[in-house]
């Protein structure tokens, strides 16, 4: 089924919404890097104002800012951040320096992205006095745009101008050229430390280069990895389909669920644990982890266009069918019906692998009886039904 | 003020990495090494590496991020390199060919108190650190001359300090057998079997086009500040009689052949000098794919 529905008629709306896409991209990448929330918003505004205060070319300046926005999209999976792995601190590090060239990868296959993008997110850790990473390049093979995305990830990072500007110039020779510390310092002085804004360069995107359902299975596959639970998402789809179909939700309401499967596990990227690992599905306990994802989970996407609709699906997936689950308390009606599915959906797929499960000889059987115990209370008795009757083929 | 020249050519460990494992390669040998920081990024990507120069301080700095799999600096002995000890005579007017020129008179007296403290290390790794940290500090000091308002004075141990701890951040194991050799092409690649090539050929006129903070160091190694590179080019494959284009494109076939039973080879190139290559690849490989990432950035891979 296609995720994204509307057709591809108008070249700019198919742009407009793979830039939201890849925007949405950026900001799971600075959860999965441990980054500030926001930082590649900052970053991609701050390299685009810095890039064209250096009379940078506008084909370049475009690239300058996917390469800021996705520039952590490397981290989801990188081994020093994906959950579980707990790397001793050494070998973590090491492991970072790769992240960069993981996001050029991925960024590669994105043929939507002006063409010098990738090469910017692989050189942008780079020092100008040799010792960045991954490539070690030193001085003047570090391309320009590279260093202006050093310099804007500096500036993203420190909330103050002046100390902004205290810490490029101390990096001044080392970090940076010093022929860009200085253009940073004119930069900084013009704008007074509050960069004119930047709209999106949507124009620059060729949407036709890339099919925006692929991209976005490929990240949540992603997440899914980073989180260590290869495949979650898939299955959670499958079986939201099938009690969909069985509850008899439209194909458009069909496709935005399975929007909402491949993004909710985002909401947990910024958890050191993913919640089924945590607690029962069922359990009581879990409500407030289970409602804090599912509240990043939504605000991920509610800035973006694209996938704004999903907002009230992922927020509500934590909610209880009694009123009592959180984050707003909503009960029965108030809880939208594709929210209900995706939570019996995320429950069922937990029983069935959790340890108990893993030890009986019928384990849908024992996910069924378990989630009929909370139908009524945490779940909506219809959505329940459902699933009991296409449990059977499902497993 | 000395003439810093821009580099032309980019060699990415990164993109070389992914066109190694495209053809599934566990070592390779790199006869022409340079600066071993590509080495050092493939061997930590669990590739056996082997490399070769005729400048000793690349071949030292190999010891300590190619070979050294485990040898790190502690506080003391990196306090060891960076100061003046006590009770040590120290050669302070070695370099003082360079004050004034080059470097202030404390930079030059570092310099000879650095290239003494480095003597006195006890393993070849913790010396190949210490002589890539401190490299970077003399070309910081360099770029300093160029750019004295743009740049933050750092006192000399203070900056070689951290340099030398940045260094020994890459010190790591491949569980793999990883050799470094001053040597010139052609026995570096007769000395080693590997399931590749990656062969970075020097400029047609390499003297010419030396790089001063290069150069400088190698004479800073030796310890004689008027050492210029003609001593270690001399009779070597792509010394001096290289300088023609007959010479040139002999030296670039000598090295093909030598390279005949290695199952893949890597040659990396600019556009600029793409056609003084490729023609000896192709004469030598009957598979020859190029891989033309920016004029700066071309890898030739060719396969028998």
């Amino acid at each position: 089924m296609a995720l994204f529905q509307e057709t591809d008629a108008d070249p700019r709306a198919a742009a407009a919404r793979l830039a939201d896409l890849l925007a949405w991209f950026g900001a799971i990448g600075d959860l999965a890097n441990g980054d500030p929330a926001g930082l590649s918003t900052r970053k991609a505004q701050a390299a685009a104002s810095l890039a064209r205060a250096l009379e940078v070319e506008q084909p370049e300046v475009d690239a300058i800012f996917f390469a800021a926005q996705l520039h952590a999209i490397g981290a989801l999976g990188n081994d020093a951040c994906r959950k579980g792995e707990g790397l001793p601190p050494r070998l973590a590090r090491m492991e970072r320096w790769d992240i960069p060239a993981q996001g050029a990868r991925i960024a590669e296959r994105i043929g939507a992205l002006p063409m010098n993008c990738a090469d910017l997110i692989r050189w942008q850790d780079e020092r100008w006095d040799g010792t960045g990473s991954p490539d070690q390049l030193r001085w003047t093979t570090i391309p320009h745009g590279a260093q202006i995305l050093a310099l804007a990830d500096c500036f993203a990072r420190i909330e103050q101008p002046e100390e902004a500007l205290a810490a490029v110039s101390q990096e001044s020779g080392r970090r940076f050229s010093p022929e860009m510390a200085r253009s940073f310092l004119l930069w900084l002085h013009l704008n007074g430390g509050d960069p004119e804004p930047t709209p999106t360069p949507n124009a620059t995107l060729d949407a036709r280069k890339c099919v925006p359902d692929s991209i976005l299975r490929d990240i949540a596959d992603r997440i899914d990895d980073h989180n260590g639970v290869r495949g979650r998402w898939r299955r959670v789809a499958t079986i939201a389909e099938r009690v969909a179909t069985e509850i008899g939700i439209d194909e458009h309401g069909q496709g935005t669920l399975e929007l909402a499967c491949a993004t909710y596990g985002s909401g947990e990227l910024a958890a050191r644990d993913v919640e089924e690992s945590l607690y029962d599905p069922l359990a009581r306990l879990g409500i407030e982890e289970r409602a804090r994802n599912a509240t990043l989970a939504a605000q991920l996407v509610e800035r973006f266009r694209a996938l704004a609709h999903l907002t009230p699906i992922l927020r509500a997936r934590a909610e209880w069918f009694d009123g009592t689950g959180k984050p707003r308390g909503l009960g029965r009606d108030a809880i939208p019906a594709l929210s209900q599915i995706l939570a019996v959906s995320i429950a069922f797929d937990a029983l069935l692998r959790n340890r108990t499960a893993a030890a009986s000889s019928s384990p849908d059987l024992l996910a069924t009886h378990r989630l009929d115990d909370a139908s009524g209370t945490q779940f909506d008795p219809d959505v329940v039904r459902a699933l009991i009757r296409v449990a059977g083929s499902l497993s | 003020m000395i003439e810093l020249g821009e580099r032309t050519r980019r060699i990415s460990p990164s993109r070389l990495h992914e066109i190694l494992r495209e053809h599934d390669v566990r070592s390779v040998v790199d006869p022409c090494m340079g600066l071993p920081t590509h080495l050092n990024y493939l061997k930590r990507h669990g590739i056996a590496v082997h490399g070769g120069d005729l400048l000793e301080w690349f071949v030292r700095v190999g010891e300590g991020i190619v070979v050294n799999d485990m040898t790190v600096l502690r506080d003391s002995e990196v306090a060891e390199i960076v100061e003046m000890l006590p009770g040590r005579i120290y050669s302070v007017d070695a370099f003082k060919a360079w004050e004034g020129v080059f470097f202030t008179e404390e930079q030059c007296v570092y310099l000879g108190v650095w290239f003494d403290n480095v003597r006195n290390l006890r393993s070849d790794g913790q010396t190949g650190l210490a002589v890539l940290g401190l490299w970077r500090v003399f070309c910081y000091w360099l770029f300093k001359t160029r750019f004295p308002d743009d740049m933050p004075d750092i006192a000399p141990s203070e900056l070689a300090w951290s340099y030398i701890r940045e260094t020994e951040a890459w010190v790591m194991s491949n569980l793999q057998h990883n050799t470094v050799r001053q040597a010139d092409v052609l026995a570096t690649l007769t000395a080693r079997a590997a399931d590749a090539v990656y062969f970075a050929p020097p400029a047609r006129n390499t003297l010419r086009s030396a790089d001063a903070r290069i150069w400088m160091w190698e004479a800073w190694w030796h310890g004689n500040p008027y050492l210029t590179l003609e001593h270690a080019y001399r009779n070597s494959l792509f010394g001096p009689r290289a300088s023609d284009e007959h010479a040139y494109t002999h030296a670039l076939a000598s090295v093909m052949n030598a390279a005949e039973a290695f199952p893949l080879v890597v040659v990396q190139t600019t556009q600029e000098r793409l056609l003084d290559v490729e023609p000896a690849l192709r004469n030598a490989r009957k598979h020859v794919d190029i891989r033309h990432f920016g004029p700066d950035e071309i890898y030739l891979v060719a396969k028998s």
